[in-house]
């Protein structure tokens, strides 16, 4: 494909306290061994897109260490591939971006310098295996000058949040876009905050906003787009997960033990979802292992009883240990007796035995990185 | 950047592995998967890279494709290297003719130039169809405070074992006196791991020799060591006393991938010190469903298991489903065990598929029964395979 990614590693929108406070949103991690930035990658490598700059604000050592030069991805080549978009302050631009278009006008000379015809870039704040190509076919065969990715179905999308959605005409072009306090109704279209659009057309634009005072993407380029009438949308059909707050993260890390969820978004064979290499041993499994409707990664060796759980590499449940309805990040460990109920537990965390420790799925008991309990 | 190497390793690779055959009927022995994401000859690599060799020659003849697809560039042991790193070294048309590897020792004698290359003081050869965790180092500091021309890693067998070995005798210094490829009546305990350390000059003088006499069978057991003893060479035992095994038969290949399985395995797979590297398959993590019942065993990537597992090995992107019984079994990648199937004391090989409600159950008394590569059962299979 003829465009170059642009992924956006921190969201202007959503902050997942809990899991961001050491952490930038792209690396959260997800689903027993990935990080939510994998899902991005892997789609637009799988997708034909060679060329992909990451920018990142803050807090992304942990993010530059998963990706490293992107050789799990093939992007680690002579020509192009992974290029790291760390903030620099210049010419009145703050370091500290506060909206996307900050952060690409910060990085105008990183779009300037690419040879790529379209641009495809996009936010982490949800998980999801999505064609690239499709969108492109779409945005080219109908001439738009930005075409936007949205979902009709956006699983486990706060209540509580900002959401953007667009009303769309039935030509599919989108005709209004609208910044609503929260989510409400059942059929909305909800952004995904994934675009794609011309370079030169979007160097262009992000040049005209800024002198003219603008501070968003959406309200400053998109919507006089809109007006325009050059505006389409393109539904992403499988699903798309959100991880808004912890409650969500929760759920729809819960939600890939739905065998349907997991056919669409992990074992798709042509779009595989690839993440960094670990070289763990493969997973062990005690005399005293209980294990039900669970997903475990490797290097993870399990000895007690797990049900309904998402279980990362490297996790250690010890004998007696019961684990419900709950995420449990690598090379944690969860001691003899203990018992987790709608938990999510961070990096490295240890529960020594006996601890009783119940959140509920609206509000998930939260351990953070490290913590002993 | 160093233009010359300490140590360079040689790994024999082009065994044909015919006792472990079907499972060698498409690929070369090294290649053979163990222990649910590993091949055989990443133990082998790894202790290199753990050890700090990272000068990897891989000889290769018999089934190579499978084998130099998964070598590739050495990528995944950190092998892709400008200056070392690991190559895959097959046999080769030269201008005065070419041959297959005649042996062990004629193997290393065509690939002379490729140790040249690398001027290497001490070359470390090896088998690739061993599984053992060994720091090659500890070894190399012996053999060099030894001021030995070959250093041979031994490990004490049971004596009525010892007539399947070569078997070192040594003084008390640990210099070898004797050396006997498996002897009807054992000297010694100590048994030839297929580990020697030579000093270059010692190797390169020897494998000449050896090459220049037709009597010759071009082998390290057979000729080259005997014809070093002879001549009064410094050669030296080392004992190893880790864990090491043999996978060559079908049983001791089966044994082997039990030893990785239990609360306190004998072969320790996740030890952060010595990790075994090995070349990832895109896959996803397992799921294990709400009829499963998975028990002390090893399990890779990619599976959805939802029947009872106990004493087994599963390798990658297997389905087993519901109200299907394993034990004490190996499933390799990309099989489908269908619903109330009994599967006891077997090895799955490679993308087989067993029909609903079939019955494999082995002999423990003989060799597992081995279900072949690609294969579809869909008939009951009782008592096993050979003896």
């Amino acid at each position: 494909m003829n465009a170059v990614g642009l992924i956006f590693a921190d969201s202007y929108d959503v902050a997942i306290d809990e899991l961001t406070a050491q952490r930038t949103l792209a690396a959260i991690p997800f689903g027993a061994r990935y990080r939510v930035i994998d899902f991005k990658l892997s789609n637009m490598v799988n997708a034909g897109i060679r060329n992909i700059g990451i920018i990142t604000t803050q807090k992304y050592s942990s993010l530059m260490w998963h990706i490293r030069g992107g050789s799990f991805w093939d992007l680690d080549r002579k020509q192009s591939g992974i290029r790291f978009l760390p903030p620099y302050a210049y010419e009145g631009v703050n370091s500290n971006y506060e909206n996307r278009l900050e952060a690409m006008l910060a990085h105008l000379n990183y779009l300037k310098e690419c040879r790529e015809k379209y641009v495809v870039f996009g936010c982490c704040n949800y998980v999801e295996n999505v064609s690239y190509e499709e969108a492109m076919k779409l945005h080219v065969d109908t001439d738009a000058t930005i075409t936007c990715i949205y979902t009709k179905n956006p699983i486990n999308k706060s209540k509580n949040l900002h959401v953007t959605t667009y009303e769309i005409a039935d030509d599919g072009k989108i005709t209004g876009c609208y910044f609503e306090d929260k989510l409400n109704g059942s059929q909305k279209n909800v952004s995904a905050s994934t675009f794609i659009i011309k370079r030169e057309e979007l160097i262009q634009l992000i040049e005209k906003a800024s002198r003219s005072g603008g501070v968003s993407f959406r309200n400053d380029v998109l919507v006089p787009l809109i007006k325009e009438g050059k505006v389409m949308a393109c539904e992403a059909k499988r699903p798309m997960l959100f991880i808004d707050d912890l409650s969500c993260y929760l759920k729809s890390n819960l939600k890939l033990l739905e065998p349907d969820t997991r056919k669409q978004l992990l074992k798709n064979e042509d779009r595989p979802i690839v993440t960094r290499v670990k070289d763990s041993a493969p997973t062990r499994y005690g005399k005293y292992a209980v294990v039900t409707n669970s997903i475990i990664a490797d290097g993870a060796i399990i000895d007690g009883e797990v049900r309904n759980s998402i279980i990362f590499r490297g996790v250690r449940v010890k004998k007696g240990a019961v684990v419900e309805n709950s995420v449990i990040m690598q090379d944690s460990t969860i001691g003899t007796g203990a018992h987790l109920n709608y938990a999510v537990i961070d990096k490295d965390a240890v529960i020594q035995d006996g601890r009783l420790l119940s959140g509920y799925i609206t509000h998930p008991f939260f351990a953070g990185k490290g913590v002993v309990i | 950047m160093l233009s010359k190497k300490k140590c360079v390793a040689m790994l024999l690779a082009g065994g044909q592995g015919s006792r472990l055959a079907p499972l060698t009927t498409y690929i070369a022995k090294p290649a053979v998967p163990f222990a649910a994401r590993y091949r055989i000859i990443d133990f082998s690599i790894s202790n290199c890279v753990n050890s700090g060799i990272d000068t990897v020659g891989v000889l290769t003849q018999y089934q190579p494709l499978e084998l130099n697809d998964y070598l590739g560039t050495g990528s995944p042991w950190d092998l892709d290297l400008r200056f070392g790193g690991l190559h895959i070294l097959p046999p080769y048309q030269a201008q005065k003719g070419g041959d297959w590897f005649k042996g062990t020792a004629n193997a290393i004698y065509q690939n002379i130039k490729f140790i040249k290359r690398y001027n290497p003081d001490y070359v470390l050869i090896l088998s690739g169809d061993h599984i053992y965790k060994m720091d090659y180092d500890i070894m190399l500091q012996e053999h060099i405070e030894n001021g030995a021309d070959c250093t041979i890693a031994v490990i004490d067998v049971p004596l009525e074992e010892a007539s399947r070995f070569g078997i070192m005798t040594t003084d008390e210094k640990g210099r070898i006196t004797e050396f006997a490829e498996k002897p009807e009546n054992p000297k010694s305990t100590q048994a030839s791991m297929g580990v020697y350390i030579f000093s270059t000059d010692a190797l390169i003088k020897y494998l000449e020799e050896d090459e220049a006499n037709p009597e010759s069978e071009n082998d390290f057991g057979k000729n080259v060591i005997p014809a070093m003893l002879a001549d009064g060479q410094k050669m030296y035992a080392y004992l190893y006393k880790g864990y090491w095994r043999d996978v060559g038969t079908l049983s001791s290949y089966w044994a082997a991938n039990m030893d990785a399985i239990g609360d306190k395995p004998e072969l320790v797979l996740n030890d952060p010190g010595w990790r075994i590297y090995y070349r990832h398959s895109f896959n996803y993590p397992q799921y294990i469903g709400e009829n499963a019942l998975v028990t002390n065993s090893i399990c890779g990537a990619g599976n959805e298991i939802d029947g009872k597992v106990n004493n087994s090995v599963i390798f990658n992107n297997a389905i087993i489903e519901k109200d299907t019984d394993i034990e004490g079994s190996i499933i390799m990648s990309e099989c489908h065990i269908g619903k109330g199937v009994k599967i006891d004391y077997a090895i799955v090989d490679h993308g087989a598929v067993i029909k609903d409600g079939v019955t494999i159950i082995g002999d423990r008394s003989g060799d597992p029964v081995i279900i072949e590569r690609d294969s579809v059962v869909s008939g009951d299979i009782m008592e096993g395979g050979r003896k």
